[in-house]
């Protein structure tokens, strides 16, 4: 299948009053598989019915493969949609269903068998072909939806939420099986999603949007390690967020946070004054104390208020000074841990501190 | 697929669009428009402006105040207003004990009680006032009877009685369906919280189940006024003259097209019928009363003790001989020779059908070709109105809607009143054939009167079409009409087709309008058939005969139409999972 | 899609205009049952073939209507009822075509009433009488003697056995009503009227609702044109008719209409009805009508009334200049002070009848004054005679196109009836009611 390039420029689109989406401009890369993440009312559903065809911007112009599309209408657009609750057409079998976009092309009855079989097998499930689509499971029905859209070959593949309607387990199965899937056909793919550990394990890059604006575009490495802003790193992961001051100490720059104590930090390249930090609950290691620590940390007291048992690690509520920390430490078999009241060393690799802008 | 020069030449479709509507869209509108202004609006105004205007065009209140001055107009009006009131209690003495029995008890006489509420609906009432006068009239079946071993006689079928009796019985279904509707939806907490504080038994079905059923009750009893408000055929065939319908169709014939008494009275007519709808809706409206919560019950049935359930079933069996009475009378005649002053035919034949199936069958291929087009063109229009207005943005959609449902207000012989008085003047293009003479018309009248119960139909099975579906259809390349004729039509198909068959087999016993309309017998429907029948000696059994064979066919349709349905929905009953 | 199907519209339009023009028609408007039209157009369509008679049935008074109504270009072609005086009311609105009858053996007059119109607008098809009707088992139930004469009726043990239509709804209805106003006279016939209405159960909707309510025993007696009778003892009901003195023999006329759009067609049928094989039809038991063909009787049925051999005595010359004069007045009071009032006439005779029985068993003077009164109030018209007579007043009602004044002053009028009879009525009752509590 062709790999196009879909890009997004200036779009703004507002429903009466309410302003959906603002200023958005992005670049898909053709043979991307690219997420659209954030949580709900962020806009992203919006920005994927605008790409089909359904919703319509104010302002702004969409081109895929170079083209504008902004005046062409759904059905001419040869992009293939796979919605959220599937939409099989109840009164037609698999078979009927999948063949849908080929008749409506007018092919040939024999190029129409040919390429339906073909769509089915590649999602494995030509011998249901008989059957209506209330006689299938919630994962085969996804997968019908999805032979359905790739059986017009089409520019780009969007899918809404494809994995929200299924049990957890099922979920983690299919997503491997979508990431096969774009990968063994090459088109460019947007996906919707507001779980972003689906998006991050299976996109190329994703786009984070929240309140209809996108806060940053990027791998999920990026996005992990280098979140944006406030939001991002919030949304992204579980992360502690510091308030305080950088101070110059000790000939390089140390973070003095509120009640907090001081935490050295990478590199002189930041300003002094007021600053925010970040640090992922893993990179913070718990000593007791007494315990020689390890001296490329900065070390600080405090105590565990709470545990949560999670079988591959524990999470620590740890309270140093006023400040509530996460902490996540890998459980091993036959260690116990620390109980709630233990005074502990709080350990903090600046390597892993990220200074987040003021 | 590049279609860039394409994207010019659709450059106005997708401007359109992006108001969320297409020119094939509002010419659709437009045309449905036309149609209902030629066929609905302007007909009714016609006769709202003769009534408000002099011979010279100006305006005035004098008919009207002729109108209330005539002793005998407003008799009319107040009769009509108590006959349609106490058919309404009547109604509702038979279906009240019915909806409680259900609701409140496990029974086995459900199966019972669904015939019920079926066997009225499938025969017209002024088909069976004939039977039932055979049966309860002065010297009926029941008063011969009454009179040998007690000496009495019931005043059953005498004057105004007559009316309400045949109505209430052929009407009580409506406040059965819509009681028993609204009890099943009310939660089981509000039963058992006022039994937490000491309700029970009849006291709580008084203070706590019965009111909460009220809105739902109203809307039954609206409907119930305003269809006995609006028959003219059955005081007609029971002699009673002195009600307004019946008054306004009489003058208008025998007085004539320009007589302004009838046009008052088809307004106040209308004005009644809106009150009766407007008021239900005003009684319901502040009474939005929760129905079901999510995951709540419905209200606890009890066991029937024996007396119990020997007093359930008496009545019960009771209310179904008095339904049945009008069937076995209708029957009976249609196979007697001679009956008279017997309490049963004394003698019987098969002639009478054999005299009907001879000269009136063109009047069934005549009821066909009439109730086909009207619900043809009924399930057309409503289904575009429904798509129109759930799929659109087209401005004006819901004056649409409202204009093709107000017709539910305006009374049969009122929209033939008005038909009269617009065409009168206008010949059928190409023909020489007045346009009132020409039975199309009649056609048309009955496509107006059904049109909104199709529509609500067309609307419902349509919201249950998720848009989805649509737009699935479309990202694979099937343009608007694609969509609607692939997609959308055979997901509305059950919908479309309950549609059809109600407007079918309504518009088939319909005769208010019909008996306005209808010139020629050559052109006359079953129904106005059957009337014609009536009116002679020897043509009351051949017009029971045509009339057993009607309720058969409505019966038999009714019956069809439900076993299609019901597979139909257990076929689909999966996809509502998929919302 | 819209559009296929309005091309669709206008092609079936002009193929029904094309068919219905292929054959030739006959458009008729008649009162009468279904059993006389059908055997008359079955007969004429199968001497006449690719001819098509269609019937219109309407009552008498709707089909004057109709024909008034009905627009220039499509007049309907035949008139065809009973009633000779609505005949007479089309044509002094010359909405009738003159006509040449085809049967010269017709007899100029039946008794003393012409049978064709003298002048020339109408034929005498068939002929009959006005009767009463009755059922025996019901008055072998109710133990009632067998009527003979109207002034029967008016007897007290007849109260709420008999039944009759109104002269506003049924065009024989309304002869009978002018047969008895002229033979007895305007005040003593609308005595004999109030009096008659008074003991009936009901006035029906349609003429036809007396025989058969007859007929099935709602009713014992009814006040019927013969041929109900005849047909219904035919039928095997068990009924009787017998044809009291104070009645006349009157045609059923048929007429052309003027400007008929089938004139020729017309014709035709109308010479057929008139033909002996026409006139043979009225002899079916189901019809029942005098065929007006005096030489068409040899092949009468046995025990068939004979107009022309004088067994029936009509003591009344119909006049039906006079009847059409006030047609619409006698319509119009017999429905405010009888129809619509019906029920509080029937309660006046009531009272009268119960204060009588009791009188009869304790006689009293000033009981007795009272309830002369009280007949008197309950049995007087409202109308008296010179008014019937008065012109303007008679113009009053012949006008057709209703300004809101006259409506108003016509309604007004009929207000005025209405409510004295009323008035009336229920004083009659309090006047009785008295009576009654003297005689004690």
């Amino acid at each position: 299948m062709a790999r196009v390039r879909v890009e997004f420029h200036d779009i703004a689109l507002a429903f009466g009053r309410t302003q959906v989406l603002r200023d958005i401009d992005l670049v898909i890369e053709p043979g991307e598989f690219f997420a659209l993440l954030g949580p709900s009312g962020s806009g992203k559903s919006t920005l994927l019915r605008v790409i089909a065809g359904f919703a319509f911007p104010q302002s702004g112009r969409v081109l895929v493969d170079g083209q504008d599309i902004s005046r062409i209408p759904p059905w001419e657009r040869n992009i293939g949609m796979v919605f959220q609750n599937y939409a099989l057409w109840p009164h037609m079998t698999v078979w009927q269903n999948v063949a849908f976009g080929l008749e409506e092309r007018k092919l040939s009855r024999a190029e129409i068998e040919r390429r339906t079989a073909d769509a089915l097998d590649l999602v494995g499930l030509r011998g249901l072909a008989a059957r209506r689509p209330s006689q299938l499971s919630g994962g085969q029905q996804q997968r019908i939806a999805l032979a359905r859209t790739i059986a017009i070959e089409p520019k780009v593949l969007l899918l809404d939420e494809p994995l929200s309607n299924l049990d957890a387990k099922l979920r983690i199965h299919m997503r491997t099986e979508l990431l096969a899937l774009q990968r063994k056909l090459g088109v460019t793919t947007i996906f919707v999603t507001h779980d972003q550990e689906e998006a991050l394990s299976i996109a190329d890059r994703v786009a984070v949007l929240d309140q209809g604006v996108i806060q940053q575009v990027g791998t999920p490495l990026e996005l992990y390690d280098s979140p944006a802003n406030h939001f991002i790193a919030t949304f992204v992961g579980t992360i502690n967020l510091l308030r305080g001051s950088l101070e110059t100490a000790d000939g390089g720059t140390v973070f003095r946070g509120e009640t907090l104590g001081t935490i050295g930090i990478p590199s002189a390249e930041a300003s002094i004054g007021p600053a925010e930090i970040a640090i992922r609950p893993h990179a913070i290691q718990l000593a007791a104390p007494g315990k020689a620590p390890d001296g490329a940390r900065s070390w600080l007291d405090g105590t565990v208020t709470d545990r949560e048992f999670l079988g591959e690690f524990v999470r620590y509520s740890v309270k140093v000074g006023t400040t509530e920390l996460v902490v996540d430490q890998p459980h091993y078999m036959g260690e116990p841990g620390f109980a709630p009241g233990a005074r502990v060393k709080v350990g903090i690799n600046p390597a892993q501190v990220k200074l987040l802008r003021a | 697929m590049g279609r860039g020069g394409a994207a010019l030449a659709h450059s106005g479709i997708a401007r359109a669009m992006t108001g969320r509507f297409t020119f094939v869209h509002a010419a659709i509108a437009l045309l449905i428009a036309l149609f209902l202004l030629v066929f609905l609006a302007i007909p009714v105004f016609t006769v709202i402006y003769v009534a408000f205007t002099n011979a010279d065009g100006s305006l005035t209140l004098s008919h009207f105040q002729s109108f209330f001055h005539l002793t005998l107009m407003r008799e009319s009006f107040y009769n009509s207003l108590v006959v349609g009131g106490m058919s309404v209690a009547v109604s509702s003495v038979f279906a009240l004990p019915l909806a409680y029995f259900i609701s409140r008890f496990q029974f086995r006489g459900a199966i019972l009680i669904q015939t019920l509420g079926v066997l009225p609906l499938i025969m017209p009432p002024f088909v069976g006032a004939t039977a039932m006068q055979l049966l309860f009239g002065r010297s009926g079946s029941l008063n011969l009877i009454l009179g040998d071993w007690f000496g009495i006689n019931l005043p059953i079928m005498e004057g105004l009685n007559a009316v309400i009796w045949v109505e209430a019985l052929h009407y009580f279904p409506f406040i059965l369906l819509n009681l028993t509707v609204a009890l099943n939806n009310i939660d089981r907490a509000m039963e058992e919280s006022a039994q937490n504080l000491g309700a029970s038994g009849f006291r709580l079905f008084r203070r706590i189940v019965f009111p909460l059923a009220m809105p739902g009750y109203m809307a039954g009893a609206a409907l119930v006024f305003l269809k006995v408000f609006d028959d003219v055929a059955t005081p007609l065939v029971l002699n009673v003259t002195n009600i307004l319908a019946a008054q306004a169709y009489l003058r208008i014939t025998s007085i004539g097209i320009d007589d302004p008494i009838g046009y008052v009275a088809s307004v106040i007519m209308v004005a009644a019928s809106v009150f009766a709808l407007w008021g239900s809706t005003l009684v319901m409206r502040g009474k939005e009363y929760a129905t079901l919560q999510r995951g709540g019950s419905t209200l606890a049935t009890q066991r029937l003790k024996p007396w119990q359930a020997a007093i359930a079933y008496g009545w019960i069996v009771f209310v179904l001989l008095l339904v049945l009475s009008p069937h076995i009378g209708l029957l009976l005649l249609s196979f007697s020779r001679i009956w008279s002053f017997t309490v049963i035919p004394e003698a019987y034949t098969l002639q009478n059908y054999v005299t009907v199936f001879r000269e009136s069958s063109f009047m069934l291929w005549n009821s066909a070709l009439y109730c086909g087009i009207a619900a043809g063109l009924d399930v057309l229009i409503g289904t575009a109105i429904a798509y129109l207005m759930l799929r659109t943005r087209l401005p004006g959609r819901q004056t649409l809607d409202f204009i093709a449902t107000s017709a539910v207000a305006i009374p049969g012989v009122v929209l033939g009143i008005g038909f009269l008085r617009t065409f009168r003047d206008f010949s059928v293009p190409l023909a020489d054939v007045p346009l009132v003479s020409f039975w199309l018309i009649i056609a048309f009248a009955y496509t107006v009167r059904r049109l909104p119960y199709a529509l609500r139909s067309c609307v419902a099975s349509l919201q249950q079409v998720h848009v989805s579906m649509e737009e699935a259809a479309q990202t694979l390349g099937a343009g608007g009409r694609r969509t609607v004729t692939r997609i959308v039509v055979p997901l509305m198909a059950g919908g479309i087709l309950a549609g059809f068959v109600t407007s079918f087999l309504t518009a088939a016993v319909e005769l208010s309008a019909t008996i306005m309309l209808v010139s020629a017998t050559s052109d006359a429907p079953v129904s106005y058939g059957i009337y014609l029948y009536m009116q002679s000696i020897a043509g009351r059994g051949p017009g029971a005969a045509l009339g057993v064979i009607a309720v058969t066919l409505v019966a038999l349709g009714t019956y069809v139409s439900y076993r299609v349905l019901h597979s139909r929905n257990l076929r689909f009953e999966a996809h509502q999972a998929m919302k | 899609m819209r559009l296929m199907f309005r091309c669709l519209m206008a092609a079936i339009l002009a193929l029904c205009g094309f068919a219905a023009q292929a054959q030739q028609q006959v458009v008729i408007v008649t009162s009468f049952p279904k059993e006389l039209t059908e055997a008359y157009k079955k007969a004429f369509e199968s001497r006449n073939p690719g001819f098509r008679v269609e019937i219109l049935n309407k009552p008498t008074p709707a089909g004057v209507a109709y024909i008034r109504e009905a627009p220039a270009a499509n007049k309907p072609d035949v008139f065809w009822v009973s009633a000779p005086d609505a005949f007479e009311v089309l044509s002094a609105e010359k909405l009738l075509a003159k006509i040449e009858s085809p049967a010269k053996e017709v007899p100029a007059k039946i008794g003393n009433y012409p049978i064709n119109d003298p002048k020339g607008f109408y034929l005498g098809q068939a002929l009959a009488g006005y009767g009463i009707m009755w059922n025996t088992r019901y008055l072998a139930a109710n133990k009632l003697p067998e009527p003979r004469e109207w002034a029967d009726l008016t007897k007290p043990v007849y109260f709420s056995h008999v039944s009759m239509s109104s002269p506003s709804r049924s065009g024989t209805t309304h002869l009978t009503v002018e047969t008895i106003l002229q033979g007895e006279g305007w005040e003593k016939g609308w005595q004999q009227m109030l009096m008659i209405a008074a003991n009936c159960a009901a006035i029906t909707e349609r003429s036809f609702g007396v025989p058969d309510g007859v007929n099935n025993g709602q009713y014992g007696i009814g006040l019927v044109i013969d041929f109900f009778g005849l047909a219904a003892m035919a039928s095997g009901f068990p009924t009787k008719f017998v044809y009291p003195s104070v009645t006349a023999i009157v045609p059923a006329n048929i007429g052309m209409v003027a400007g008929a759009k089938n004139a020729e067609n017309a014709r035709r049928f109308i010479n057929f009805t008139l033909s002996p094989e026409g006139q043979e039809l009225l002899f079916d038991p189901k019809i029942s009508r005098l065929p007006v063909l005096p030489s068409v009787y040899k092949k009468a049925p046995a025990g068939f009334p004979n107009p022309f051999t004088g067994k029936i005595k009509p003591k009344v010359n119909f006049d039906s200049e006079l009847s059409e004069s006030r047609y619409y007045v006698v319509s119009s009071l017999f429905d405010h002070t009888i129809t619509f009032r019906h029920k509080e006439l029937a309660a006046a005779a009531r009272a009268i009848y119960q204060a009588e029985a009791r009188l009869a068993a304790k006689p009293n003077a000033r009981a007795k004054e009272l309830l002369t009164e009280a007949r008197a109030l309950a049995f007087t018209p409202v109308v008296g005679e010179q008014k019937s007579k008065d012109k303007d007043f008679l113009a009053l009602f012949r006008e057709t196109k209703r300004s809101a004044q006259k409506t108003k002053q016509l309604t007004g009028l009929e207000e005025y009836w209405s409510s004295t009879a009323r008035k009336n009525y229920a004083r009659a009752v309090e006047l009785a009611n008295q009576a009654a509590s003297l005689a004690r």
